[in-house]
């Protein structure tokens, strides 16, 4: 049996599943915006951050199946060899799941510090990934697309929470 | 309304034995797609599915791009007008000069028989936007399935061939541009005659002709057109004009590099031919090119008709003669 520590959030309730799939569609449609040329390269990948955060803070229904799906959307909406994205996806949740219970207990900041770190390797993934397929290499502009996608997790962070608390206090309410 | 979940441990496999199975169904997965392109159907669904959600996020986009479009400087229109004038007469001669070809090409044609490969018929499409991927020169077209467009038609624009298409949606399709990597046309240099392949280096939108031995009569400035044998491409596209030439005795093969003549990111209307001509079949089976062949065999028969009367009346001629000496 696992007797791994428990997290502080074991208790709290669920967030509302249409909170849960309402962000990562929006976040999902942000992947989904025209971006080309250098846009493109340091783009940060909305749906992968919004992913990490329900991993984070829903991790009983967001998991590496989620990631895997999701992934598989994005490789065939960025026109991609197939499995990519998932891959690129399922990795980064699984680092996510490993340090879910430390990142919990530290400030949004040092979380994004964590994130950062999770999206960096990501990123490296996908691109050595394409590089070993004989894509020529793209610049290294892309290495400013998890800084930009560390810096989304403080937004998202209150955006995601903000409405929850606000479902939290009417149930408390009534 | 949320509700309760009381699993205070974690059930089911471990993360690290979920992240081995879902990597190893990713690369799987990765390999059917690349080496036996077996999930176009999934490709198929997704794209069909997303395609909603991207008509609906573009307006705003598409809206931006009119609005500054509308506002255009004014002298950037007139100067555009002088030059689209003076473009006007130096296309007029050429038209003229064109037209002039075109019917020796058809006496041509018709007195070998040979089979006009070019094709006419096929759908105007608008292109969306690039592919989201830094790593593929793939642009996103508005028309598909639907159009009757098939996996592997060719794409030209105004200038030249602009690529093959290679995925499809319901009403979507995924252009391969030639400057892709590893994206191959079959071209023929128009001053000689000599064929090659040329393929796309995947980046800054060149193209390059490899293989070719350093003895190859070469030079820069050599225009490219498609060779037509690999029955996909039509014969006679205008490809790319070779940019430089390269050769190091060093090398078995010379280094040369050409700039495609076609344009896609420039303008938004691309054309998509229909029913790629395939290998093997003549293309005076394909009612696309039925009209030109046809009027070429008539002519053609007219000829051999004509020249067979012209024949019998000259050895008929011939007799009389004869006659007329033995009396």
């Amino acid at each position: 049996m696992d007797l791994s520590p428990l997290s502080s959030d074991a208790l709290r309730p669920a967030a509302p599943p249409q909170l849960v799939f309402g962000a990562l569609l929006i976040a999902l449609m942000l992947n989904l915006l025209p971006w080309s040329g250098t846009a493109l390269l340091i783009r940060p990948d909305f749906l992968l951050v919004m992913i990490l955060y329900w991993v984070v803070h829903e991790s009983r229904s967001i998991g590496q199946t989620w990631g895997f799906g999701l992934g598989l959307v994005m490789d065939v909406a960025d026109s991609a060899l197939l499995g990519q994205h998932a891959l690129v996806y399922v990795l980064a949740i699984f680092l996510t799941q490993l340090l879910r219970i430390r990142i919990l207990h530290l400030t949004v900041f040092e979380q994004a510090l964590h994130i950062l770190g999770i999206l960096f390797i990501a990123q490296a993934v996908y691109v050595g990934l394409n590089l070993s397929l004989g894509r020529e290499f793209v610049g290294w502009l892309f290495v400013l697309s998890p800084l930009l996608g560390a810096f989304l997790w403080i937004p998202a962070h209150y955006l995601a929470t903000l409405p929850r608390l606000r479902l939290r206090g009417q149930r408390r309410l009534m | 309304m949320a509700t309760y979940q009381e699993n205070f441990f974690t059930r089911g496999p471990s993360p690290l034995a979920r992240v081995t199975f879902f990597s190893l169904i990713a690369i799987a997965v990765m390999i059917a797609d690349h080496r036996f392109q077996a999930l176009d159907v999934v490709r198929f669904g997704v794209t069909t599915a997303l395609n909603p959600i991207e008509q609906v996020i573009a307006w705003p986009a598409r809206g931006l791009t009119t609005l500054t479009r509308y506002f255009r400087d004014q002298d950037a229109l007139i100067s555009e007008n002088k030059a689209l004038d003076e473009k006007i007469l130096a296309l007029a001669a050429d038209g003229q000069r064109a037209q002039l070809i075109a019917a020796e090409h058809k006496h041509v044609s018709a007195l070998h028989e040979a089979n006009n490969r070019f094709q006419r018929e096929g759908v105007i499409a608008e292109i969306i936007r690039d592919a989201r991927n830094p790593f593929a020169r793939k642009i996103i077209i508005n028309r598909g399935m639907s159009d009757a467009i098939k996996p592997g038609a060719v794409v030209i624009d105004g200038l030249g061939v602009v690529g093959q298409v290679t995925n499809l949606g319901a009403t979507s399709a995924e252009v391969t541009l030639i400057t892709e990597k590893d994206q191959s046309v079959p071209v023929m240099i128009v001053r000689n005659g000599l064929r090659a392949v040329a393929a796309g280096n995947g980046r800054e939108g060149l193209i390059e002709m490899p293989f070719m031995p350093v003895a190859t009569d070469i030079l820069v400035g050599d225009a490219l057109v498609t060779s037509g044998i690999d029955g996909v491409y039509p014969a006679g596209l205008s490809v790319g004009t070779v940019t430089v030439v390269d050769k190091n005795p060093a090398f078995s093969f010379a280094r040369i590099v050409a700039l495609p003549t076609s344009a896609p990111n420039h303008h938004r209307f691309v054309k998509v031919l229909l029913a790629p001509v395939i290998a093997g079949k003549r293309a005076t089976n394909y009612p696309v090119s039925d009209v030109v062949a046809s009027d070429g065999a008539s002519s053609a028969k007219d000829k051999a008709g004509s020249s067979r009367d012209a024949n019998r009346e000259a050895k008929l001629e011939a007799k009389r003669a004869l006659r007329q000496d033995a009396r």
